[in-house]
């Protein structure tokens, strides 16, 4: 190695200079560099500081969703027919657990009993779950198992004990059908309220949240819902909670109450009466349109498809003939049978037949080559004989000669033939038949499967053959017949957090002869108090001067002659008549009208008419203007001796149940309210 | 400063003397940026000194003797050292594939060592021992640039073959830095430039393995991959960003704190800092390094011999483009390339690497005077 110093001055001041320049422009460049840097972290945390500052929160703050309290569902009264009641539950979240999930739960099991099959299910439902959704470990569980996992949780990664609302409903099945029931989230549900970004609504996924899936519950699920809270909480970048920051949370807003029209009284009375038969009530205020009771019986156990029902238990349900499951009210549709009578005779009024005018009953009536049959022999009648006996003869010739298209148009005039916006599902709407609806009907078969033969007018005057109704349109027919003058709708849902509905009554007239529908008025009342109307044996009220009027009706359910149908209460079940009362009361002051169905009860009389009675009675007695006329106070006692000992004998007590009605048949047209009427 | 060029003979070779020429500035800048440096990593454990502080300031405080001590060799004992340190260097990283220690997919270990980190010394050592040796005609363009270019690319490809891409594009600049501040033709630079440029796509294409294609692609739209390598730059472009201009406070970063920033004591612990300190501090932070940078570049200009300020300017480019880059990185206008930020960023090699460094740029300034053998024509 040299050590002679490099003597090439010229040289080395060149390869110095070079340097020196070439070391500034380097300076110069990482300059350039830094002040990129410092122009990029201004553009960062200056111009687009907010946002990110935005995003950090994100990141470090998590909300824990807090469901809210479902609205309650309530009768006209303020009953809960449907509430919440508290649950203590154990969850697990996944996200905010590092540690495997199967010793976890095994702890949990030692303080709470869960069994090793709900263990292993427990797992796999902990396994496909999405990171954020919360899973129930146990439910309803008693205080001193709550306070067991409670104090215990710090152990527990990712457990948590706490208080949600479950759902109850007192009246178990009394109002299934109308309220229907909440249910656990089907994945159909999280898809379909999807948020616009595409997320899961993270409401649905909480394992406490149930859905509306019949009746009430489902069409008001979005007012009865509410909107959730959230706990707000610190989390890491795992989503473990860090902290809790309980001034940041925000508080869920409790859905909405929902007040329905119904009497829970009423109602339970109606499945009461309904014992081990299948069939229907409804009942509506002819006053306002207000449905007091909407029954289908037998009914079911709402309660059990909140926790989920198990399957066997649902199969039975729906594997029962009796069709538990079915809102009969809205969605089971029947012949209205003789109850039907009442339009044919008001159309017959209508087309200006003269209602003294007379046909003999000997039985039978033969129209063409058929022969339609009588239950009697009820002799020669007048219509309003016909309607209080329920004549079928007399019906088949009147019906012939007022036709079906007359019959058709006042019979939707009354209701039938329709879906009424009552705010829940299921209704179904029947059928009217007039000649356009045959036509429209059969429009895919030969011309002559879309006329309408004369032979097929007989049977609808009898409120057979094509006709078909459900026991809501019979009752809105009751109803309309009742009040008279107002073609009222039926209401269901009175208000929804305390906001009226629209009524039933704000509606316009009938157009129909006053006088007409009195005289229908007037021959139900003879059907239900006349000794030789229909239903006299099973109508009485024994409720003194307040009676009832009403329209038996026997449909068939299958036909007699091909041999499946049996008349009356006799043969297989499934193989009975159809019952049907209508009713209104008290038949000189209509308040309440009233529809029962029995299915396959026999006859409409025997079957229907004595649980009419039940159920109006219950009504009736509720109504404080009613129960004053029926009770007739006692005078009271001289409380000041100095009055005068008045000498006004005590009343008799009022008329024994079952008595012969007074007075002449037909109703009293006057309100008797309006005199001081002494018996 | 306080010696002058009129010494009396053996006055400089006095360890009294040496000492006083050592350049304080330099080596207190340099401890403030490693304080802040253990001040953030206590932050980032969640106010604990362990489990990076403690290491991290223990660590400086020896590599700070280590830098004090090497500043004392003569320059012409690193003349010396160069060829040698560059052929073990060399060897070394020859041996990483054959016995080397995997760690994380990519062989770099061999011996418990790094050699591209002992690399990233020694090449610029040799390149300024072969520099000192060249005329300026021949440093500007002469089939002798061959050589250098040599020394630069057996070392750059071994690396990148590690494959550690960051060194391997820290060796390659820092190499072309050297041959441009030796006196590289306007003409043969610009060429190379377009050349490099031109190979960037096609190395891009066929060369890099599929991970680090990704990592290179990623920045440009790190939302693409929110969860995989795009969460990285993402999450670390929100730390820096929520900052805002006074930063959230010491030990107040939720996006460290709560591990949202992935990284956050290596290569993201600028994203750290930048969360905590804001504007202001970031700022600062450049400030300082670039302070460290314009008192080792002036080291390098007031040495007398062409080696002292090649090998002081270079290992100042290698010291500045880890700043640029991984700052660079963390902000989203690079890729992840796994730079860290000198001094801050806690791992012990690269501490090292950097001291070492700076022991060399020292040693320039305590023997800027030290006469050099010309070292024309013998490798050693």
């Amino acid at each position: 190695m040299s050590l002679e110093p490099s003597i090439f001055f010229d040289e080395v001041n060149e390869r110095q200079g070079v340097f020196h320049r070439r070391a500034f422009i380097l300076g110069g460049f990482a300059g350039v560099g830094a002040l990129t840097l410092i122009g990029r972290l201004a553009d960062l945390q200056l111009v687009e500081g907010a946002r990110y500052q935005l995003l950090s929160n994100s990141n470090q703050f998590n909300f824990r969703i807090r469901p809210p309290p479902r609205g309650r569902i309530l009768d006209r009264n303020g009953i809960e027919l449907a509430s919440n009641r508290p649950d203590f539950r154990v969850l697990y979240r996944k996200g905010e657990a590092k540690e495997d999930a199967a010793d976890t739960l095994a702890k949990v099991a030692e303080l709470i009993p869960i069994t090793e099959q709900k263990q292993k299910s427990l797992l796999k439902e902990i396994a496909n779950a999405p990171k954020a959704t919360p899973i129930a470990l146990a439910n309803d569980l008693s205080w001193d198992d709550f306070t067991r996992i409670n104090v215990r949780t710090p152990e527990l990664p990712g457990v948590a004990a706490d208080m949600t609302d479950s759902r109850v409903y007192p009246f178990g099945g009394a109002f299934a059908h109308v309220i229907g029931y909440v249910a656990r989230v089907s994945a159909e549900d999280v898809e379909r309220e999807k948020t616009p970004d595409g997320k899961p609504d993270r409401l649905l996924l909480d394992p406490g949240f149930r859905i509306g899936k019949q009746g009430v519950e489902k069409a008001l699920d979005q007012q009865l819902r509410g909107h959730p809270g959230g706990q707000k909480v610190e989390v890491d970048s795992v989503g473990r909670v860090v902290r809790e920051d309980p001034a940041g949370d925000i508080h869920a807003i409790p859905g909405k109450d929902v007040v329905l029209t119904l009497d829970a009284d009423i109602q339970n009375r109606a499945l009461e009466v309904f014992g081990q038969d299948s069939g229907a009530a409804v009942m509506m205020d002819v006053r306002t349109g207000d449905v007091l009771c909407m029954m289908s019986a037998p009914s079911f156990d709402a309660n059990q498809f909140v926790s989920g029902i198990p399957s066997a238990e649902y199969k039975m349900l729906s594997d029962y003939d009796h069709k538990p499951l079915i809102n009969k009210a809205l969605a089971g549709l029947y012949h209205p049978g003789s109850t039907f009578k009442t339009i044919v005779s008001l159309a017959a009024l209508e087309a200006g037949v003269d209602p003294k005018r007379t046909y003999t009953c000997n039985g039978a009536f033969a129209f063409g080559n058929h022969v339609f049959h009588c239950d009697k022999h009820h002799g020669t009648l007048d219509m309003h004989g016909a309607i209080v006996t329920s004549c079928d003869v007399f019906f088949y010739q009147t019906a012939l000669v007022v036709g079906p298209d007359k019959i058709a148009e006042v019979a939707r005039k009354f209701g039938l033939g329709q879906i009424y916006d009552i705010g829940v599902s299921g209704q179904r709407r029947g059928i009217v038949p007039d000649t356009a609806w045959k036509k429209k009907y059969f429009a895919k078969q030969s011309a002559e499967a879309q006329r309408w033969w004369p032979g097929e007018t007989p049977s609808m005057g009898i409120g057979q053959g094509y006709t078909d109704v459900n026991a809501l349109q019979l009752c809105v027919m009751a109803s309309r017949l009742a009040n008279a003058k107002k073609a009222l709708n039926p209401r269901l849902i009175r208000s929804i957090g305390g906001v009226e509905e629209p009524r039933g009554s704000e509606v316009e007239d009938l157009p129909f002869n006053a006088d007409h529908i009195q005289f229908v008025r007037a021959a139900m009342a003879s059907v239900a108090n006349d000794a030789a109307g229909t239903a006299f044996e099973f109508a009485q009220l024994g409720l003194g001067p307040i009676k009832m009027a009403g329209k038996t009706g026997t449909a068939q359910s299958h036909n007699y002659v091909s041999g499946h149908g049996q008349h009356g209460a006799v043969g297989a079940w499934a193989t009975r008549d159809n019952a049907w009362f209508i009713a209104f009361a008290p038949y000189d002051d209509p308040r309440y009208a009233l529809s029962v169905l029995v299915e396959h009860g026999g006859f409409g009389a025997s079957a229907a008419a004595p649980k009419a009675r039940e159920i109006m009675r219950v009504a009736l007695l509720k109504d404080p203007e009613v129960r004053a006329r029926v009770e007739q106070p006692l005078p009271l006692p001289p409380t000041n001796p100095n009055a005068d000992t008045g000498d006004v004998a005590p009343p008799p007590p009022s008329d024994i149940p079952g008595a012969p009605p007074q007075g002449p048949s037909g109703p009293q047209l006057q309100n008797p309210n309006t005199t001081d009427q002494p018996t | 400063m306080t010696s002058s060029a009129l010494t009396r003979p053996g006055q400089r070779e006095r360890l009294s003397e040496k000492l006083t020429e050592i350049d304080w500035r330099l080596a207190l800048v340099l401890t403030v940026i490693a304080g802040l440096g253990g001040m953030i990593l206590y932050s980032a454990a969640g106010n604990n000194w362990g489990p990076w502080a403690d290491k991290h300031l223990i660590r400086y405080g020896l590599c700070l003797l280590i830098m004090l001590g090497l500043s004392l060799i003569g320059l012409r004992i690193w003349f010396a050292a160069a060829y040698p340190a560059y052929a073990l260097a060399l060897f070394l990283l020859l041996l990483v594939p054959v016995i080397g220690h995997s760690s994380l997919g990519a062989k770099r270990w061999v011996f418990g060592i790094q050699p591209s980190e002992i690399m990233k010394v020694a090449l610029v050592l040799a390149l300024a021992r072969f520099y000192h040796g060249l005329t300026s005609r021949e440093a500007a363009m002469s089939w002798k640039l061959l050589i250098p270019v040599g020394l630069i690319g057996v070392p750059v490809l071994l690396v990148a073959h590690q494959p550690d891409l960051g060194t391997a594009i820290l060796l390659a600049v820092t190499g072309f830095g050297i041959m441009v501040l030796g006196g590289l033709s306007w003409r043969l630079m610009t060429s190379a430039v377009v050349l490099g440029g031109a190979a960037v796509a096609p190395f891009v294409m066929f060369v890099l393995k599929p991970y680090q294609r990704d990592r290179l692609l990623t920045f440009l739209h790190p939302e693409d991959d929110p969860s995989g390598l795009g969460y990285h730059i993402t999450q670390s472009k929100i730390a820096i960003g929520s900052g805002g201009l006074m930063g959230k406070g010491f030990g107040l970063g939720s996006q460290s704190q709560l591990n949202f920033l992935p990284e956050k004591q290596t290569d993201f612990v600028f994203s750290t800092f930048g969360e905590e300190f804001g504007l202001v501090g970031c700022v600062g932070l450049l400030v300082l390094y670039g302070l460290a940078i314009a008192i080792a570049l002036r080291i390098a200009s007031i040495s007398h011999s062409h080696f002292g300020r090649l090998s002081a300017a270079g290992v100042t480019i290698t010291f500045a483009l880890y700043v640029l880059v991984n700052a660079a990185m963390v902000m989203g206008l690079a890729p992840v390339v796994g730079v860290p930020m000198p001094l801050m960023s806690y791992g012990g090699t690269v501490m090292v690497t950097v001291m070492v460094c700076f022991g060399l740029v020292e040693a320039v300034r305590v023997h800027r005077y030290e006469e050099m053998p010309s070292g024309r024509g013998s490798l050693l």
